[in-house]
């Protein structure tokens, strides 16, 4: 059941708003921080998280660090790891951070590497965890739609783990 | 697909070079393991040769054979077998076989200063080849062991000497017969007592007392040489690398030497009681006495000589000094 | 009552420095065993430490191996010279080139390469595995099905002792051939009595002792850093403290494993 009937086009942020809240990209309501842990243990232990708390690593590039999970987990070499992690960069049109460091990014480049990392791993669930402290200098709920959408057939499952009181901002406007 | 344009960005040719790095040790490793294995002797055929010995002091494991001063083979084993002798497992290569005859000697010799050393001599390099595995004394010679034995024979003769000087011996009893007579010469009827003896019976004392400046002469020859042969000991001991068998076979020569020297003046002592017999006969002799007292005062000192000069070599109580009396 | 207390607390604080100084060693002993066990299993060795591993020996050993090398054979030339014009001195020639090469190939060499990577990488390794440790990124790793210490602490330790062997090794030629060159001049004639030199000093268990020692220095330049990161606790201002600590022991094992070794051998 893809969003988008034209795959190669970009999402526009309507279609990506649109995308949250559908059984792909489930929306977890939390009241606070503790409600917000149980809710990240109850994902399967076979879940990635993207959060705040779970860098980068410090001295590998973007392409490195979204690289070293296939060709740890499964042997790849590095140009075939390289190759993967370039056609996701790609596809979200952020090539020019490949070669950056965790450093150089900006919050929205940092969330973008640290998502298409979970990605790589192939997760049957990724767990966005907060996205208001992923994200603290953008209206997310449309961005995250965005992303989500146009990486649609990357990913298995998606959840958005967010507080209550943030609700309002993901209405379409 | 879009391929990712950089390989590795931050380390250019990274896995050439570490790739490099490593084969290099790994050569240079093995290489060197290699070299070590035909250092040791690994790739040559060698031949074992068992040295026993009584004592193996200061020998040790990979300790080098030496001929002429050239390695020729290591020690490669130790071991003590149940009567107390130590066999030593000497490997030698199969090239430097052609030095070791069945004739040869080995030594081991433990100069006073440095590490010990065993050498292999052989006489005639024409002799039969060295039977594989043989089992060959090894000569252990200690300098500091074989001196006192030299100077313990030494001493002996010395002792005869003073024997023969002692008062009432053979040589003092002449020497009062002779004073006795000059003590008759200097009467107005002294010389003529003297001179009217046996024409032939002065002759033979003559003779005599020839004979016996003869011995004491070659006793003094024996003594330089002596002295000598422990000057060269004593160079060889202190010299690096003194050479053991020298010493070994001066040592020999030296006991031969010494023994003739006391055969010698075993015969000098009884020419000398002849002379006693025949002097006490003749009671005055034609020949000047003064000369003969001078000539045996002359050897006596030669013997003192050679026993300073001994006490000089190896510090022994002199208890040797001859006097005339 | 007072002092009672205080002596109380003392031993109280005594007691658990040395109990938290024991856990170090302990630590540091575990680190080094399941390092040692990783090693040797084919397990270990995937796309990702491979990479690893390289970028260890690169920083290591071969950005340091042209100064490195200079310097090694300039220490060695010196010391070199000065034994053997002493030994010529004291008539002692023949015991020259066999001193040298025992002093130079089996400890100093060996020891001064171990010192000079740990002044230099162990102190960055301890430093990056501190602040991993700080900011979380080994938990980040683990998320994703990386286990850190495959990925990061056991090739490190693995390229760190390939690149001591490496430094070693080379230094160590260096120094054969400069000894050589000294003792006996630039010609070839003389490589017999090399030779028997060489023979009477390398018997197979000194060369197994050096392998054995240089592989031991290669393990603790990397090994007491890395577990010295990881045991300190997970704040910032902890990281300096941690790099002081694993220096400060580094320092003392390789003391140990020189003196160790020396006391094997001629003991």
């Amino acid at each position: 059941m893809a969003a988008l009937p034209d795959s190669n086009r970009s999402p526009t942020l309507e279609e990506g708003l649109r995308f949250l809240g559908t059984d792909r990209v489930e929306l977890k309501w939390v009241e606070d921080l503790a409600g917000g842990r149980s809710m990240i243990d109850s994902a399967p232990d076979s879940a990635v998280l993207v959060t705040e708390a779970l860098p980068l690593r410090a001295n590998l590039s973007v392409l490195e660090n979204m690289a070293i999970v296939p060709q740890y987990r499964h042997d790849t070499p590095y140009e075939a790891a390289a190759d993967q992690a370039w056609q996701l960069l790609s596809r979200l049109e952020v090539t020019a951070m490949a070669f950056k460091r965790d450093p150089d990014l900006t919050s929205e480049e940092r969330f973008q590497a640290k998502f298409l990392r979970a990605i790589m791993a192939a997760p049957p669930i990724i767990v966005i965890d907060r996205p208001g402290q992923l994200l603290p200098d953008t209206h997310y709920p449309p961005f995250l739609g965005r992303c989500l959408a146009t990486l649609e057939n990357h990913f298995e499952q998606c959840w958005i783990v967010d507080y209550l009181w943030n609700e309002p901002l993901y209405a379409p406007r | 697909m879009e391929r990712a344009p950089v390989r590795a960005p931050l380390i250019k040719n990274l896995e050439f070079k570490v790739g490099l790095l490593m084969v290099l040790t790994g050569i240079i490793a093995l290489a060197f393991l290699i070299y070590v294995l035909h250092a040791r002797g690994a790739f040559e055929d060698s031949q074992a040769l068992v040295l026993t010995a009584d004592n193996a002091d200061g020998v040790s494991i990979g300790m080098p054979v030496t001929f002429s001063g050239f390695p020729i083979g290591q020690v490669r084993r130790m071991t003590l077998t149940d009567e107390g002798q130590v066999r030593l497992t000497v490997d030698v290569p199969e090239k430097n076989l052609r030095w070791l005859r069945s004739t040869s000697v080995f030594t081991l010799e433990k100069p006073l200063v440095g590490g010990a050393k065993i050498r292999a001599y052989t006489a005639n390099l024409q002799d039969p080849a060295l039977v594989p595995d043989a089992e060959i004394p090894l000569h252990t010679g200690d300098t500091s062991q074989e001196i006192p034995v030299i100077v313990a024979k030494v001493r002996a003769i010395l002792e005869n000497v003073q024997a023969m000087t002692q008062s009432g011996s053979s040589i003092d009893q002449t020497l009062t017969h002779v004073s006795t007579i000059t003590g008759r010469m200097s009467g107005p009827y002294g010389l003529m007592e003297g001179v009217l003896g046996d024409g032939e019976k002065a002759r033979k004392l003559v003779d005599t007392i020839d004979h016996a400046n003869t011995v004491l002469k070659s006793v003094n020859g024996i003594s330089l040489r002596v002295d000598g042969m422990l000057g060269k000991t004593e160079q060889r001991l202190f010299a690096e690398g003194g050479a053991m068998d020298e010493v070994q076979q001066s040592l020999a020569q030296i006991n031969v030497l010494l023994r003739e020297a006391q055969g010698s003046l075993k015969k000098a002592d009884a020419i000398l009681g002849n002379a006693e017999a025949i002097s006490a006969d003749v009671k005055g002799a034609t020949t000047d006495i003064g000369t003969l007292r001078a000539e045996v005062d002359d050897s006596l000192n030669k013997v003192n000589h050679l026993i300073n000069d001994i006490n000089r070599i190896w510090p022994f109580k002199g208890e040797g000094e001859l006097t005339l009396p | 009552m007072i002092q009672f207390q205080a002596i109380n607390e003392t031993l109280t604080r005594r007691g658990a420095a040395t109990l938290s100084w024991l856990r170090g060693w302990g630590s540091l002993i575990w680190f080094a065993y399941s390092a040692l066990v990783h090693a040797l299993s084919p397990a270990t060795y995937n796309s990702a430490t491979r990479s690893v591993i390289q970028k260890q020996i690169y920083f290591t050993a071969w950005q340091i191996l042209p100064g490195y090398t200079l310097f090694a054979a300039l220490l060695s030339f010196v010391i070199i010279q000065i034994v053997v014009s002493t030994a010529r001195d004291f008539g002692l020639s023949d015991f020259a080139l066999e001193t040298v090469i025992r002093v130079l190939v089996l400890e100093i060499l060996p020891l001064v390469t171990a010192l000079f990577v740990a002044l230099r990488s162990s102190a960055a390794i301890n430093t990056e595995v501190a602040l991993m440790n700080v900011h979380n990124e080994i938990k980040a790793l683990e998320d994703l099905g990386v286990d850190a210490m495959q990925l990061e602490f056991i090739p490190r330790v693995i390229g760190g002792t390939l690149s001591v062997l490496a430094l070693s090794t080379v230094s160590g030629l260096m120094a054969l051939i400069l000894a050589y060159v000294v003792v006996y001049g630039a010609h070839p004639w003389n490589f017999p009595a090399y030779t028997l030199v060489v023979s009477k000093i390398f018997d197979l268990g000194i060369l197994l002792g050096l392998g054995f020692k240089v592989v031991l220095f290669g393990m603790a330049v990397t090994v007491i850093p890395i577990s010295e990161g990881l045991r300190a606790p997970s704040k910032l201002f902890f990281v300096p403290i941690a790099v002081l600590r694993g220096m400060v022991r580094l320092f003392f094992v390789l003391m140990l494993i020189e003196v160790a070794s020396l006391a094997l051998k001629y003991i």
